[in-house]
């Protein structure tokens, strides 16, 4: 794997952005949007919307899950059961308590149309940009594979000069990986 | 008093140490907890007996007021007036059972307690972690107001106000105000206020948490409040009435004591109070314009005031039961508050078990059936409906059930049936079952107990400090 990460990244350019003064419904189409522009191209789509601060440097960046994490509901009940994931019941039990939970007190459109969660400031609910996020554009993808694979990440942000210039995704690393299995095994599509 | 100081931070950074991983600090909790000048106060006293082990260790400790019984070392801590009852360990040719293991026990057990303070807590029953048979440690942990270490080794831990830790070896774990846990072994947990707790892995898993909110009435605590609330206001308006007990050295209680019941001589007992066969009351109990018939027991913390209870009732420690009418064989677990008032009597029929850490707070009279199991905060017929279910119900749970801020998976029946064993031992080991000759338990095995006292030095350096003692037959 010869390749270096800035061969294989997506430019901030293509990326879907919001501000960091945004609510959360602003992120949310920016999201759909950028999934719309790649409609039958799955492997192309952008899976996260960065957020940006005044001088146009990447802050924080917010994921499909972090929006359907945002809509939950979090009444006191739901917030119990939540709690007693770490006191040793079976995954089993918890999800029949929130279904029933679920169809005792809300419908699902009332779940995910919360008024005012979507008007809430999208920083209440991204992940702020740290340095493990991260990674210069000149690292190999060998590198750059085991870092995602390490800290976890479905996706890092690409640096030159300490400014934000891609994404890589792992979708792009896992593309590469695959290629060079098939190139190893003589392996043809 | 320069050691008593040091003593006191070098446990808190040690706690502190434990917890960091929590994000947990001690300090705001317990570094004034207790003001220096109080510890140098009150004596420290321990128990002989034919009946108990005797060996004490004291090193480099403060015990104000705290009692000691059978098989104790204390090393760089801060017992402040409380209990550590070492009449339930295992001795050596013990067998221990776990799981499908019969576990031999090679040597007597004892209470070890190192780096620690511990505030009005109490310390008893014995290790039930089978990685330690012989050895019911506590170390760098901290423990205020009212907590109950019982069977559970405790390493790196806090335990707030009115909470227990109960047959459970914990590990770097936070229990907050009045929670209770149960559960065989944890660690790295910060358990929220007011939590019930009661797993057996595999067979049943039954959590309860009190609303906040209306828990704050009963026990609050926070970094800028010391403990405050309801429980803290009922303990300390019958404060005065144990100094009694304890400041003076012959004492006689009034109130008659069959031959097989036993009445220790540091609890208050008050007009008119009558105490049955086989009764067992503790040391620091206090009992007001009650009945206590045959086999019944209070034990250490508890307050039973113009009540009756029919007899074979366990009272556990801390338990609290005014205005009330028990009929037999009711179980009152752990810190539980039960309250009638004179015009609306509380009435729990025979047989049933009120959870550990259950709140019973009425205005107007209420009857719980008997055969019940009742958990959580019962304020009205209302609560109660929506926190009770019939013994024989709850046995035939299969898989799971859910009742407002109650959850329980697991099998109904194998948890009744831990509790009733559960009870039933303790009943026979109070000696509730003594039948004038044989199954002698703490009721008559604690009739023979003299108590000696011991002082901390009174000035310089070390004031406050007791010096290094060692005890033995």
């Amino acid at each position: 794997m010869n390749n270096v990460v800035k061969d294989s990244m997506v430019p901030i350019s293509d990326y879907p952005t919001v501000s960091r003064d945004a609510i959360l419904m602003d992120a949310v189409f920016a999201l759909e949007n950028a999934k719309n522009n790649f409609e039958g191209k799955e492997e192309s789509a952008h899976w996260i919307v960065l957020v940006m601060d005044n001088e146009n440097r990447v802050v924080g960046k917010l994921s499909q899950l972090d929006v359907l994490t945002a809509l939950e509901t979090h009444t006191d009940a739901v917030k119990i059961i939540d709690g007693i994931n770490k006191f040793g019941f079976s995954p089993r039990y918890i999800t029949t308590m929130r279904e029933e939970l679920h169809l005792k007190n809300a419908s699902f459109e009332r779940l995910y149309a919360d008024p005012g969660i979507m008007a809430s400031e999208v920083t209440q609910f991204m992940h702020n940009i740290t340095e493990s996020d991260s990674i210069d554009e000149n690292t190999s993808l060998a590198t750059a594979a085991h870092h995602m694979a390490a800290r976890k990440r479905l996706s890092m942000l690409v640096t030159k000069d300490d400014n934000v210039v891609g994404v890589l995704r792992m979708t792009d690393v896992f593309t590469v990986v695959i290629n060079r299995i098939r190139d190893e095994h003589n392996i043809k599509v | 008093m320069k050691d008593l100081e040091k003593l006191y931070d070098r446990v808190i950074q040690r706690v502190n140490i434990n917890l960091r991983e929590l994000e947990f600090e001690v300090n705001p909790y317990a570094q004034n907890a207790i003001p220096l000048g109080q510890m140098v106060r009150f004596y420290a006293f321990f128990g002989i007996s034919p009946h108990h082990p005797l060996s004490f260790q004291f090193k480099n400790s403060n015990l104000a007021g705290s009692y000691f019984l059978g098989n104790c070392n204390v090393t760089n801590s801060l017992l402040y007036k409380s209990d550590i009852r070492g009449d339930e360990l295992k001795k050596k040719g013990d067998i221990f059972q776990y799981q499908e293991f019969e576990i031999p026990v090679s040597k007597d057990e004892e209470i070890n307690i190192t780096d620690s303070l511990l505030i009005k807590t109490l310390v008893h029953n014995y290790s039930h972690d089978p990685e330690t048979l012989e050895e019911f440690f506590i170390k760098d942990t901290i423990s205020m107001n009212y907590a109950n270490i019982h069977g559970s080794p405790s390493d790196g831990c806090f335990l707030g106000p009115f909470a227990t830790a109960d047959l459970t070896t914990i590990r770097d774990c936070v229990i907050r105000r009045f929670a209770y846990v149960q559960a065989g072994e944890v660690s790295h947990l910060d358990i929220p206020a007011g939590t019930v707790w009661v797993r057996s892995p595999g067979d049943f898993n039954f959590y309860y948490q009190h609303p906040v909110d209306k828990l704050n009435e009963y026990i609050y605590i926070s970094p800028t409040a010391p403990p405050q609330g309801l429980f803290i206001d009922f303990v300390e308006d019958r404060k005065e009435a144990f100094q009694r007990v304890f400041d003076v050295v012959n004492i006689e209680h009034s109130t008659s004591v069959p031959s097989s019941a036993s009445l220790d001589r540091y609890a208050v007992v008050k007009p008119s109070t009558t105490i049955g066969e086989n009764v067992l009351v503790s040391q620091r109990a206090y009992l007001q314009n009650s009945y206590l018939g045959k086999g019944a027991n209070a034990q250490e913390n508890c307050y039973i005031i113009n009540s009756r209870l029919e007899g074979f009732n366990v009272t556990a420690h801390g338990a609290k039961i005014i205005e009330a009418d028990l009929g037999s064989n009711v179980f009152v677990g752990f810190n539980s508050f039960l309250r009638g008032c004179p015009d609306g009597r509380l009435t729990i029929g025979k047989e049933s078990i009120i959870m550990p850490h259950t709140i019973i707070d009425i205005k107007e009279s209420l009857t719980i059936p008997p055969g019940h199991i009742v958990w959580g905060m019962v304020r009205d017929e209302k609560d109660l409906a929506n926190h009770s279910i019939s013994i024989e119900k709850f046995s035939s749970i299969d898989s799971g059930i859910n009742m407002g801020n109650m959850f329980f998976e697991g099998n109904g029946g194998a948890f009744v049936n831990a509790f009733k064993d559960r009870i039933h031992h303790i009943l026979e080991a109070n000696g509730a079952f003594f039948n004038g000759s044989e199954r002698k338990g703490h009721a008559q095995k604690n009739q023979y107990i003299s108590f000696n006292t011991l002082q901390p030095y009174p000035e310089g350096r070390k004031k406050g400090i007791y010096p290094t003692i060692v005890i033995k037959p």
